[in-house]
């Protein structure tokens, strides 16, 4: 550990222990200990200018900083390429309310080194919409109006198009490049959904207010929020994740009172990160929601009083989460990226 | 004799009004809805399955089941279409926003029973992208038309 990750580390258990937290903080200190060395974290927020930046930080929040820092344009949506290498986000004009649902259709196709340098814009306004890596990090799949389409970066041709079988927003590439998750009018809306990368072919996932999936690092499941029926009024949206063939749905994180998005992968797949936002969305619309990090051997994991939803998963462990700062949309690399040198 | 010429002159007004009206032009049809999309009709709305959700956070087109009572433009196979409407609790006078820009019309509440001119394209998926409530998923296979403009029109 380095003196400055001890120095933070010791202020993240001097912060909790001031709390009156005791066993819950020192096992939130070994998990901030834990993760501290494991890459980097690449996410959105506001940055000193009022604008959304994207900002670095090592994953116990250490070593925290602006790597767009333009004040005359928001950044939002970044996702480190497979290889940790480059770094694909989306630019927005200055003022530009961030959609929660629309933001991979809003804006420019960026693409910049990991650390933010050589910000390269790929097309016009709105081009290239819900870009995401392929595993080679050459090509990107893009959701459009017809059909989902893969870009060659070198020379941005679309060279091969399927369609879009009712996605409509939050298309991502697997890993393996077998396959896209993203969400879906199937038998009703806010359906995520799997579709086989070569075939065409579509299962469900998760139905019902289920929305921004991702991919498990093993390309066989799939993380995302949903707002299950059955709550008291409006509800809350929990983590969830499920085999990409629809089947073992489960909870991974819920807290009654807040809702869970961003849902994330560590490379490794031992921990997961996401945003707890009070209102519903995940924050974009706003300055983002804390980050916080988990690992995946707690889930099902519930935190706060939460009393119906521990009703709903009486075998759920109580949440060992380090909370970060305030994000949106954020993103982990196990590669070493140099910042901070 | 004054009473009868004063009757005579009311007549002659009631009459004069009332040929005035008959041969008024109809109300203009509102270029938006003669000119966009590529099909138009004037039909009735038959039927609202589920609710019409207001939720700001969300946008969606909900599918309503109409019969068709005139092709004005393009080609209608059917008596009964389903026709999707983005975001129906809002009036369509306002409905235009960051996801769907070109839609509009002067209706301002969706109720059973009121006729509509509207224009459409097909399939809808051909031209919105976003939630869709469809009721009648698994029961009827037709197209789904997208309302782009929607203006209310005589029963």
């Amino acid at each position: 550990m380095t003196p400055r990750r001890a120095i933070w580390a010791l202020a993240v258990g001097a912060v909790l222990a001031g709390a009156g937290l005791g066993a819950q903080d020192d096992r939130v200190t070994q998990l901030a200990r834990e993760v501290a060395g494991r890459g980097w974290i690449v996410y959105a927020a506001r940055g000193d200018n009022g604008t959304w930046d994207l900002f670095l930080m090592r994953p116990d929040g250490s070593e925290r900083r602006n790597i767009t820092n333009t004040p005359d344009f928001e950044e939002g949506g970044a996702r480190f390429s497979p290889d940790g290498t480059q770094l694909l986000y989306r630019r927005f004009a200055k003022g530009t309310v961030i959609s929660h649902d629309l933001w991979g259709f809003q804006g420019n196709l960026m693409i910049a080194g990991p650390d933010g340098a050589n910000p390269v814009q790929i097309g016009g306004d709105r081009e290239f919409p819900w870009a995401s890596w392929s595993p080679d990090g050459k090509q990107i799949a893009c959701l459009t109006q017809k059909g989902i389409q893969i870009v060659d970066l070198q020379t941005k041709t679309v060279v091969r198009e399927l369609p879009r079988k009712g996605i409509y927003q939050q298309l991502f590439w697997s890993p393996d490049g077998q396959w896209f998750c993203g969400v879906a009018n199937a038998r009703i809306m806010w359906t995520v959904v799997r579709m086989n990368a070569q075939t065409g072919e579509l299962n469900i996932v998760q139905e019902f207010q289920s929305c921004t999936p991702d991919w498990f690092p093993d390309s066989r499941h799939i993380i995302f929020p949903s707002r299950p029926a059955g709550q008291d009024g409006y509800g809350y949206t929990q983590l969830w994740m499920s085999g990409g063939d629809g089947q073992g749905a489960r909870m991974i994180y819920g807290e009654d009172g807040y809702h869970i998005y961003g849902g994330a992968l560590s490379p490794d797949g031992k921990y997961v990160l996401f945003t707890r936002c009070a209102k519903d969305g995940g924050g974009s619309e706003d300055s983002g929601a804390p980050i916080c990090v988990m690992r995946m051997e707690n889930a099902p994991a519930i935190a706060g009083a939460s009393e119906a939803l521990r009703k709903v998963h009486p075998d759920a462990k109580e949440a060992i989460t380090l909370q970060l700062v305030e994000g949106w949309e954020p993103c982990w690399t196990y590669a070493e990226i140099g910042v901070g040198k | 004799m004054k009473a009868v010429s004063t009757v005579l002159l009311l007549s002659l007004v009631w009459l004069g009004a009332s040929c005035a009206k008959k041969t008024q032009p109809a109300a203009a049809v509102d270029p938006n809805v003669t000119t966009r999309g590529s099909i138009e009709v004037t039909a009735r709305l038959e039927e609202i399955r589920g609710d019409l959700i207001d939720d700001p956070m969300y946008d969606y087109a909900h599918v309503m089941k109409y019969k068709v009572l005139q092709v004005h433009r393009g080609k209608v196979d059917k008596d009964v279409i389903y026709v999707g409407h983005y975001n129906p609790a809002e009036p369509r006078g306002s409905v235009a926003d960051a996801r769907v820009q070109e839609i509009g019309g002067n209706v301002k509440q969706f109720r059973v029973g009121d006729v509509h001119r509207m224009a459409m394209e097909v399939p809808i998926d051909d031209h919105y992208m976003g939630g869709v409530i469809n009721k009648y998923f698994g029961e009827v296979n037709d197209p789904v038309y997208w309302a782009v403009w929607t203006d209310r029109a005589e029963k």
